[in-house]
């Protein structure tokens, strides 16, 4: 069970704290992301994994073994690096065997394990080639097969994918998701992109300042958010959030998409009128931007690219796709009644 | 309007003269402070030329078998020059690499420990071999002979005994060299990449690999610049023999730096000095050719 | 039981660092100690400086040695020459090093590789290749009387020209296009633009050469005969002659004078020069 736990872990950089009581569990053989705006903690946390940031205190467990001082080359994982981080002056075997040598595995056996490993990231026509003289996506590779081979418990990635061009992005994206379902063994991923984490995730563990924020699958996170970060970290663009009731410190919120426009008064429980200030043609789907005559405005993703800039149009939203938040940004979850009560008609 | 004859704008015009014009000044004193002399002192190595009789005699190739067959004390100097040469790129070498490599971590001690080290190398050659020359001086007081004498060992005439004297000369040499040449290797330590030490760490790597395998090869380009920059500058040693040792005693001490002085500025013989002259200028031409020939195959650069 | 759970894992953590402590403290005493000892041997009477066991530090503190120093031997007229030249040296290569560096950075012209490649190769002749003929040259120009043969034969610094022209090549084009934009000429771009934006490797190299001249003693040796116009260092090692036998405290005064305004300075801007030195190996 390669299950990854934290238990009151923090870090502090000399006098900056980082992360604070942090208790966390990865769950074994999942693809957990770990995601969040430059700064949150998600590298940091990884590299706690790994052992090359060790935390200031705290525990951290791996197979229910306390691992916090082993040292990094002997935890049985396997990091690939956001810049890969690879040997630039021993060749392409030489990268992939390094680790192997020092694991003292014998000649045959290394030979096997490499031969195995380039055929599966396609490298073997590379393998006496220096890194200076591949092309980028080649060197991540090199990364990969050199974590791969160390056949690691837990397999780490650092925005592994953030130097590379978005065709061969979107190519190896599915590559890695594929990988996983073939080695079944625990990925942790690490991105501040939130298209990518929620295509390849088993669990997203969205952080902000040293905190999880939401921790679950990304339709739960998608559609259930716990607070207002959340709801505005993921989706493009983000979820519409705006002030219901100053006096009881209620704030509302509905996702783009989830709005019906019509010229006509909808059906939905929340209804307003509106005017269109803003139109963007995206092609599959047509971006509004709608401006209510109380000051607010809201995002609103349509399949009818038919409304105009200028048009009075009216916002409906049903009920079930509303969220609530207090003015310390948290859902609200309870008594959400009355709140619709509050919500609901037009004006 | 007039027209100027296209022909003659397209030759010499002021763009084109401007750079001719801003070079001259620095290649002017080139020319005659450098190129000029190294030329010259092959041609007065053909001549017997005393200072004090200025009229030249042409006597072709006898300063040269002079140099290396009538003499003996020209061979002793190259053999000098040699021994202090070896002796002090090794040993600079490998204490800065070690210095480097204790020190690379960035803290308050790292960088005074730095900047203690650097400080012999600011200080002019000539108060470094005066200091030195107190602390190995024969009598008892000297410091290397205090600490002695706390062992009971007897007072050693380090300069002034023939075995002793080359060693104290290479002391004093790396001791003012390592401390910039450390600095040097700490920059480059530090250029290299975190994520690569960390991606070793991650494959459980020991010590010793992690400095030859990953660390050394990775150094190798300022490694063989060090090797070249300190061996000419070897060759150029002067001060220390002049102040601690004058050569001696006998000859245990005479490097070719020293040898074309004396006999330039003592014996004011300038067709020989400049027969050893050329010698000290060949043999650097040589170095370098060799150094940029076989080293660069072997350097790995990123 | 509870003394052994009362350690602090931090302290435990100090004390293993302890030796290496140590160990750093003692090599740096070893690079520090010699000036350390030149210093207050300059403050002991002469009797104290032969005395054995040696003091570490002035039994009977005295300004004797300095008295003699600057008193009777007029230490402050060679301390003058040192200035001179130093200074006169860095002014002549500013002015003949940055027209040069400029030209090979920014203008491409025939014979520019060669005279280059020229530069390169001065960087590796020695002084002692040069000496003889520019000790002819000098006497033969009727010079050696003056300060002049210390100053201008140094007046193309090829390592200067070399760092000089990297740090132009440095700067981005675009900023050179967006003065052209602005119509500035081409002596506006050099000296409102491109001059200041170099100053930092400017004062690097100047600096450069004034320890250069300061510390010089071969070839003011080579190039003084007359005590009129030779520098700090030549008079210090004249200090050893038997006229005064080997005085130690008068001989570490004369070189605290010399040593002390390079140390100033460098206890001051130490992390400054550091780098700039370091940026020499970066090839």
């Amino acid at each position: 069970m390669a299950q990854i736990e934290f238990r009151n872990v923090c870090k502090f950089f000399g006098e900056t704290r980082v992360i604070e009581n942090l208790n966390l569990t990865i769950k074994d053989g999942t693809f957990t992301v770990l995601l969040g705006p430059s700064g949150c903690g998600k590298t940091t946390l990884l590299r706690m994994i790994a052992g090359i940031g060790p935390a200031t205190s705290g525990h951290i467990y791996l197979d229910g073994k306390d691992i916090t001082h082993t040292p990094p080359g002997k935890r049985g994982v396997a990091m690939v690096f956001q810049n890969y981080a690879i040997y630039p002056t021993m060749t392409v075997r030489g990268n992939i065997e390094f680790g192997l040598k020092n694991n003292k595995v014998p000649k045959a056996e290394r030979d096997r394990l490499i031969k195995e490993v380039s055929e599966v990231v396609g490298l073997t026509a590379f393998l006496d080639r220096k890194p200076s003289t591949l092309s980028g996506g080649q060197r991540q590779r090199v990364a990969l097969a050199r974590a791969m081979v160390k056949n690691p418990k837990v397999f780490l990635m650092d925005e592994p994918l953030s130097n590379l061009d978005a065709k061969l992005r979107a190519a190896m994206r599915v590559e890695l998701i594929e990988l996983h379902r073939k080695l079944k063994t625990t990925f942790v991923y690490v991105t501040h992109d939130q298209v990518e984490a929620m295509a390849m995730a088993d669990t997203i563990i969205l952080m902000n300042d040293g905190e999880i924020q939401q921790e679950g699958a990304p339709e739960d996170i998608y559609r259930d958010p716990n607070n207002i970060f959340t709801a505005q970290f993921i989706g493009t663009p983000p979820m519409n959030i705006f002030t219901l009731s100053e006096r009881a410190g209620v704030q509302i919120g509905f996702r783009p998409e989830k709005v019906d426009l019509s010229y006509e008064e909808g059906s939905g429980f929340f209804r307003r009128k509106g005017r269109i200030s803003t139109r963007e043609m995206l092609g599959s789907e047509t971006l509004y931007k709608i401006d209510f005559p109380d000051g607010v405005s809201v995002m609103v993703k349509s399949l009818e690219e038919t409304f105009s800039e200028d048009d009075e149009v009216y916002v409906s939203v049903d009920s079930e796709d509303l969220c609530f938040f207090d003015r310390s940004g948290q859902r609200i979850r309870e008594g959400v009644d009355k709140l619709l009560a509050l919500a609901g008609g037009s004006n | 309007m007039n027209q100027q004859p296209e022909t003659k704008r397209r030759f010499l015009t002021k763009e084109k003269i401007l750079p001719y014009i801003m070079v001259a000044p620095a290649m002017s004193f080139l020319l005659v402070f450098t190129f000029y002399p190294m030329v010259n002192l092959v041609y007065l190595s053909f001549f017997d030329y005393n200072l004090i009789n200025p009229n030249k005699k042409f006597v072709g190739w006898r300063n040269y078998y002079d140099l290396f067959f009538l003499r003996k004390d020209f061979v002793v100097a190259l053999k000098n020059t040699a021994v202090y040469t070896g002796a002090v790129v090794f040993f600079v070498i490998l204490l800065a690499l070690l210095l480097a490599l204790w020190i690379r971590k960035d803290s308050k001690l790292h960088h005074f420990v730095q900047s203690c080290a650097f400080t012999p190398h600011l200080v002019a050659m000539l108060s470094c071999a005066m200091i030195w020359s107190w602390i190995m001086d024969s009598n008892s007081y000297g410091l290397f002979n205090t600490v002695l004498s706390f062992f009971n060992i007897s007072p050693l005439r380090w300069l002034n005994s023939s075995t002793t004297a080359m060693l104290s000369v290479v002391i004093v040499s790396v001791w003012k060299s390592i401390g910039y040449y450390c600095l040097i290797i700490v920059s480059a330590l530090k250029a290299i990449p975190a994520e690569i030490y960390e991606a070793a760490e991650l494959d459980n790597t020991p010590r010793y690999r992690m400095f030859f395998r990953i660390i050394l090869p990775l150094l190798s380009p300022q490694l063989f610049f060090l090797l070249v920059t300190i061996t000419i500058n070897s060759f150029r040693v002067f001060d220390t023999v002049r102040i601690m040792t004058e050569g001696g005693p006998g000859n245990a001490t005479d490097v070719i730096s020293f040898y074309i002085y004396r006999y330039a500025f003592r014996h004011f013989r300038i067709g020989y000095a400049s027969a050893a002259g050329t010698i000290l200028m060949v043999i650097l031409m040589i170095l370098t050719a060799v150094y940029f020939k076989v080293l660069s195959k072997r350097v790995h650069y990123q | 039981m509870h003394s052994e759970s009362n350690w602090n894992p931090r302290l435990r953590q100090l004390a293993a660092r302890l030796p290496g402590i140590i160990g750093k403290l003692i090599v740096a005493f070893i690079f520090v100690f010699p000036f350390y000892w030149m210093v207050i041997t300059s403050f002991k009477p002469y009797i104290e400086t032969i005395q054995f066991p040696p003091t570490l530090w002035p039994q009977n503190f005295t300004l004797d040695a300095y008295r003699s120093i600057l008193g009777k031997m007029n230490l402050m007229g060679y301390v003058k020459n040192s200035i001179i030249v130093s200074v006169s040296e860095i002014l002549l290569q500013l002015v003949v090093m940055i027209p040069a560096a400029y030209a090979f950075a920014r203008y491409n012209f025939v014979g520019k590789g060669i005279m280059f490649g020229m530069v390169l190769v001065a960087l590796m002749i020695p002084v002692q290749v040069t000496f003889i003929t520019v000790y002819l040259l000098m006497a033969k120009w009727k010079l050696l009387g003056t300060l002049l043969p210390q100053i201008i034969p140094f007046g193309t610094n090829a390592f200067g020209i070399f760092l000089l022209r990297q740090s132009f090549l440095q700067i981005p084009e675009e900023v050179i296009e967006s003065a052209k934009l602005d119509n500035a000429s081409e002596l506006q771009i050099m000296t409102q633009i491109m001059l200041p934006m170099v100053k930092p490797t400017v004062i690097t190299i100047s600096m450069f050469s004034f320890i250069g001249r300061w510390n010089a003693y071969f070839w003011p040796l080579v190039m003084t005969d007359v005590e009129r116009i030779r520098p700090l260092t030549i008079a210090i090692e004249k200090l050893k002659d038997v006229e005064y036998g080997i005085n130690w405290n008068i001989l570490m005064a004369g070189n605290v004078l010399l040593v002390a305004p390079i140390l100033v300075v460098f206890f001051f801007a130490s992390r400054k020069i550091m780098e700039a030195f370091a940026y020499r190996g970066v090839k």
